[in-house]
């Protein structure tokens, strides 16, 4: 019952959130944004619409392409697969886009049919589910993997920081089942063992149980693979029961929330970012100062907004690409021109090449919680 | 694995922890011991009362007192909501209890929507740290969280058993849940004791929403989920009692942490599950333990039958 209520009301903020203007300008060169705009995960697709909408302004701002503008078909996903199947539906047989960016794993997968039917290409900017580089010949991501970030912080884990003794933490759906065994394996194949394995229930508000499970197997450091709502209150308890050991995680907790909700316990949190930071970046810099001045804080989940920054840049350009061969704007077409220039100079992630497995690889930032600051602990190529 | 220690703080975390639980259960159970209601707009009420708190403290940087009482008034008043414009006017059409349930769930949702729409989805907690420091207690961590919230749920739950015993509101109410239209006959005003049954699930809920988002992330949808767990251990612990209702929700807590140490823990939420299938089989009036109970007995509503309520 409550799906179908959700899957109602998703319809209707469908509707009501699909940008008209676009319409309006028919000289404009279209594509679809799916995120989500409502429901639990609206906290980031907010922020990440925003980052692509300015982008957007940005494009246009600087000439647009060819002197035509890009413009973006708004729709709401709520990170729900029905929704976004909507969504997707609306994009490749209404709207008709030859191309449209979507996130959140759930979503990339329910839609990727409709893309590949539809010859529609499905950009996934920010998913990172193993599954992605598998769904079809007009699915691809400009994210990326689990493999990539899991991989470097497994293996800097084992190797340089010497660690001989990990415990593996993990929430019990897709996102955190395929990156715990991500970090098994690595941990393990770097010469490191696995001494405590523990899933938890997405909707566990008190770990005590498995997080003594976990002390009594005297890991020396502890990998939490958990969402951004779940993982502070994890670190806070274990720490709570007075496991002291360095935790690492993955990009979703890099933010700085977790430090506020924290304080002290936690110092010696590692987590990913798959982007280059302010210190690495004058863009980047710039980027964020621009969030503080026009929206007056820093975006929740930086790196995410600063692929969805970039995104419009890269479909912008094989647009271009097409515009200027005179190609007609098919999604077939978009592919192929998309595929022909495969390398893609961008604002504020840098250089992307698309892989012949339709996946991406980029440099993993290793940040590092210390006195009260994330600070880079180190740069895993 | 079954070492002394490892089983003495899981009682402990357990303990403290299912006090959240405790009070949410009691004030649905209470309301449908009473006025006869599943209660799902419960998740509104505590909603409010959370949102409220986090108003106060966490975003005008209030006192914790002035959080604290934020939340008693906005569950207290959604109750009052609830009751004269809700469930009043359902009673008097004469609306079928799935109705009425529909409408509750209706309206949790829709509060819901209302609190994305003004706070936005990212997880809010009152105090800006989720980090409570600890004592430790010979080898039992003990945070400065569980006490106070320990102590608080226990004076709650004493008062409401209290109330329900000795005053005279009280005394009505197991009347009403006893027959609602005898009570009538006698004279006792059911409007007015439905309301006090929402006044008291109030109280309740913005006492166990203050405690919980104090040591928790909370989302707008999260209260519908927490909702869950009440209703698991109103139906387990037996439709209409009380103390039944507590202690289960005292014993699941326990037995769901307790159990990572003999099962799989992804296993960990499904076994609510089947404790309440489990129940809803072969137990549907609950697990009765010998009668000896704090408040006089009080029919079970039926959780099969549709019963039309009397003028």
């Amino acid at each position: 019952m409550t799906l179908h209520r959700r899957t109602l009301l998703g319809g209707i903020g469908i509707s009501a959130l699909a940008v008209p203007v676009a319409r309006a300008q028919s000289a404009a060169f279209r594509f679809g944004l799916a995120m989500p705009l409502t429901g639990g995960q609206a906290t980031y697709g907010q922020d990440q619409v925003k980052a692509a909408q300015w982008a957007i302004e940005d494009i246009n701002n600087a000439g647009g392409i060819n002197g035509k503008p890009l413009a973006a078909i708004v729709l709401d996903t709520q990170a729900d697969a029905q929704t976004g199947i909507q969504a997707a539906t609306r994009l490749a047989s209404v709207e008709k886009v030859p191309a449209f960016v979507t996130a959140w794993s759930e979503v990339v997968k329910a839609v990727a049919p409709i893309a590949n039917d539809s010859k529609v290409v499905e950009l996934s900017v920010g998913a990172n589910s193993a599954d992605i580089a598998k769904l079809g010949d007009y699915v691809y991501t400009t994210f990326p993997l689990a493999a990539v970030d899991i991989t470097a912080v497994a293996r800097y884990a084992a190797t340089t920081m010497d660690k001989q003794r990990a415990a593996v933490l993990y929430i019990n759906n897709e996102t955190g089942t395929v990156a715990a065994q991500i970090y098994r394996d690595v941990f393990t194949k770097a010469g490191g063992k696995v001494v405590a394995y523990e899933a938890y229930d997405p909707k566990a508000t008190d770990w005590t149980g498995t997080l003594l499970k976990v002390r009594m197997a005297l890991p020396d450091i502890i990998h939490i693979q958990g969402l951004v709502a779940d993982t502070p209150q994890v670190i806070a308890q274990m720490r709570q029961l007075g496991i002291s050991q360095p935790i690492s995680s993955y990009s979703a907790i890099y933010n700085p929330k977790l430090i506020q909700q924290l304080g002290p316990a936690a110092n010696n949190v590692i987590a990913t970012s798959l982007a280059p930071g302010v210190d690495n970046s004058p863009a980047v810099k710039a980027y964020v100062e621009r969030w503080t001045k026009e929206v007056g804080r820093e975006p929740n989940g930086l790196p995410y907004t600063q692929y969805l920054y970039d995104a419009p840049y890269l479909v912008a350009a094989v647009f271009k690409s097409l515009d200027d061969k005179k190609i007609p704007i098919t999604g077939e077409n978009f592919r192929k021109e998309m595929l022909a220039i495969r390398t893609f100079d961008l604002p504020l992630t840098g250089k992307l090449t698309f892989a012949d497995d339709h996946t991406v690889s980029k440099r993993v930032y290793l940040m590092r919680v210390t006195d009260g600051a994330w600070t880079q602990l180190a740069v895993v190529d | 694995m079954f070492s002394l220690p490892i089983l003495a703080q899981i009682m402990w975390t357990s303990l403290a922890t299912s006090t959240c639980s405790v009070l949410f259960a009691l004030a649905f159970a209470l309301v449908l011991k009473v006025n006869r209601v599943f209660n799902f707009a419960q998740a509104a009420m505590m909603t409010v009362g959370f949102y409220a708190a986090f108003t106060v403290v966490g975003l005008a940087n209030g006192p914790a007192w002035l959080g604290f009482a934020a939340a008693i008034v906005a569950s207290v008043a959604m109750a009052i909501l609830l009751e004269i414009f809700g469930f009043r006017v359902l009673r008097r059409r004469r609306a079928s209890s799935m109705f009425v349930f529909i409408f509750a769930l209706v309206v949790s949702e829709l509060v819901a929507y209302l609190v994305m729409l003004v706070f936005g989805t990212w997880p809010a907690t009152i105090f800006p740290s989720l980090f409570w420091p600890v004592t430790l207690v010979g080898p039992v961590a003990v945070s400065q969280w569980d006490v106070p919230a320990l102590a608080a749920t226990i004076v709650a739950v004493a008062a409401v058993f209290g109330f329900l015993r000795y005053s005279r509101a009280g005394q009505f109410m197991i009347a009403v849940a006893d027959n609602p239209d005898l009570a009538e006959f006698y004279g006792i005003a059911k409007d007015r004791i439905h309301l006090i049954t929402m006044i008291v699930a109030g109280l309740l809920t913005g006492l166990a929403m203050f405690l919980y988002g104090s040591r928790a992330q909370v989302q707008p949808m999260a209260s519908i989920e927490l909702l869950l767990f009440a209703i698991a251990a109103t139906i387990i612990g037996g439709i209409g009692n009380l103390g039944g209702t507590v202690l289960t929700a005292v014993v699941l807590g326990i037995v769901q942490n307790a159990s990572v140490l003999f099962i799989p823990s992804e296993w960990q939420g499904f076994l609510l599950y089947i404790f309440l299938f489990l129940a809803i089989v072969f137990f549907p009036k609950g697990i009765r333990l010998p009668e000896r109970r704090l408040t006089r007995t009080a029919p079970a509503p039926s959780l099969i039958a549709d019963e039309p309520e009397g003028a």
